[in-house]
């Protein structure tokens, strides 16, 4: 362990102070639960560190239709929620007890593939994130937030504060698939919300982890679904098209051929729960 | 390297400790407290064996720095462990054979008293679920699970009587 100096600040101002003080030097950690393995591996060596389980940003608010997350808030606090069930799925599909306690939604927003298995939910609930820096806040669609395999639009004097999700009454699908049924990394993570008209779909957001650098839409597929009566044309159909723009890649858990397949797979069973007759509203 | 002090609640008792900084609360319950219940597997967070409560949840010391947990109530498996005898959930563990090499145990046993507080009567799948963040390599399972449901069984029947 070569780390000189531990801060935990208490408040938003404290933390962004000693950012700004430290410079990129400072090693930013939540929930620890990537940053620590790594350091207790003596892959990363930083000399300086500092923890925000102190710093004040793990509340959760419901206000005018939208759920704020405070960065830290943990996938268990996730659990506990009501106002937006995909997000209660996609943390009981997320590591295990223990590492729920300790891990944070914004946390997950930063871990690489196939980790990131909230993030995926919050992309296709169109969720938007806060980075506080000294020169104050900016807020950006999440899809925007990302920008390659482990890089995003995080300035270096910045922290990510708080998550949006706007709250609505949509069916949604979430499905992680595994090699095992829990506490499991994934071969695909799917997250799919729909916007119905009448009878017909309005809008689509279908979002893909772990066949990509980062959590990514496919959306050739959403374009497709549009106007029609999610029948099962149209969802073969989507979930051949899903394939498109995303980049599968070989691990331990799966080779990129596999993971292809089944991302029209589970697209395809992520659509079917929330077709017509199938029963799964408000999932 | 500044060291700092850092106190914190352990079994009911203060206590304080001078560590360097980010030491591990695993680290400080083996290597300076003696509290070695609290296993060193794979320093990843995968494996469970180091798992505590803190303020009755449980935890991964492994990945936690002391610094985090001081004011906090930790609980390790020596806190739980009557002075006489044996807590139910130990003794379910002995009578249901649910250890072979017990490297996996204090963890096990851990994880199953935060479960069995915040519910006394689990189904196996509810005990599976808790479970999953714990690895054992000797018994595949079905003996812990079996220990987990007579823990809740004998803790149940104890307050039942209790209530008499
Ligand atoms: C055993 C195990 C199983 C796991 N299983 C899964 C799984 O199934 N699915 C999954 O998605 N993940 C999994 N993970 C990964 C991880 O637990 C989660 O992604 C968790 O949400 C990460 O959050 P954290 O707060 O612990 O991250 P940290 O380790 O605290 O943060 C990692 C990095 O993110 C950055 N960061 C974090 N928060 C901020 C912030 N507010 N502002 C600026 N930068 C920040 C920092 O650079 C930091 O170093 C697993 C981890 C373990 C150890």
């Amino acid at each position: 362990m070569t780390v000189k100096s531990y801060f935990l600040p208490r408040s938003l101002p404290e933390a962004l102070r000693l950012l700004q003080l430290h410079g990129p030097e400072l090693l930013v950690m939540a929930g620890g639960t990537v940053a620590m393995p790594l350091i207790n591996e003596g892959i990363s060596l930083p000399e300086a560190v500092m923890g925000l389980r102190l710093a004040g940003l793990d509340r959760l608010d419901r206000t005018d239709g939208t759920l704020r997350i405070g960065a830290t808030a943990t996938l268990t606090q996730m659990l506990d929620q009501d106002a937006v069930p995909m997000l209660r799925e996609a943390a009981r599909n997320t590591a295990s007890w223990s590492i729920r306690n300790m891990g944070t939604v914004g946390g997950n927003l930063f871990t690489p593939p196939p980790g990131g298995d909230v993030a995926v939910a919050l992309l296709a609930l169109d969720a938007s994130v806060t980075l506080a820096g000294a020169r104050g806040e900016r807020v950006l669609p999440l899809g925007d937030f990302f920008t390659g395999f482990m890089t995003n639009e995080l300035a270096a004097d910045e922290l990510l504060v708080e998550i949006q999700v706007p709250i609505r009454s949509e069916p949604t699908a979430y499905m992680k698939f595994g090699r095992k049924h829990a506490n499991t990394p994934a071969v695909v993570t799917v997250a799919v919300r729909i916007e119905w008209h009448e009878d017909r779909v309005a809008d689509a957001r279908i979002a893909l982890g772990a066949v990509g650098p980062y959590p990514i839409r496919a959306r050739q597929a959403e374009r497709l679904l549009v106007g029609t009566g999610l029948d099962a044309d149209a969802i073969a159909a989507a979930a051949v098209a899903a394939t498109q723009g995303c980049e599968p890649f070989t691990d331990g858990i799966a080779t990129d051929w596999y993971r292809r397949k089944m991302v029209s797979l589970f697209v395809g069973r992520a659509l079917e729960q929330l077709a017509p007759g199938a029963g799964a509203e408000g999932r | 390297m500044a060291s700092t002090i850092v106190t914190f609640e352990l079994g009911g008792r203060e206590v304080e400790v001078m560590v360097k900084p980010m030491t591990t609360l695993q680290s400080v319950l083996r290597n300076q407290l003696g509290f070695t219940a609290t296993k060193e597997g794979c320093r990843q967070g995968g494996c469970g064996s180091c798992t505590v409560l803190v303020n009755g949840e449980p935890m991964m010391s492994c990945l936690l720095p002391v610094e985090d947990v001081a004011g906090q109530r930790v609980t390790t498996l020596e806190s739980i462990t009557p002075a006489e005898g044996l807590h139910p959930l130990q003794r379910a563990f002995l009578d249901a054979n649910a250890f072979q090499c017990g490297y996996c145990t204090p963890g096990m046993v851990m994880i199953s008293k935060a479960l069995l507080d915040h519910d006394p009567a689990p189904s196996d799948d509810d005990i599976r679920q808790a479970l999953t963040g714990n690895i054992c390599r000797c018994t595949g399972y079905r003996p812990i699970v079996r220990a987990v449901q007579a823990a809740a069984e004998a803790m149940s029947d104890d307050a039942g009587e209790q209530a008499r």
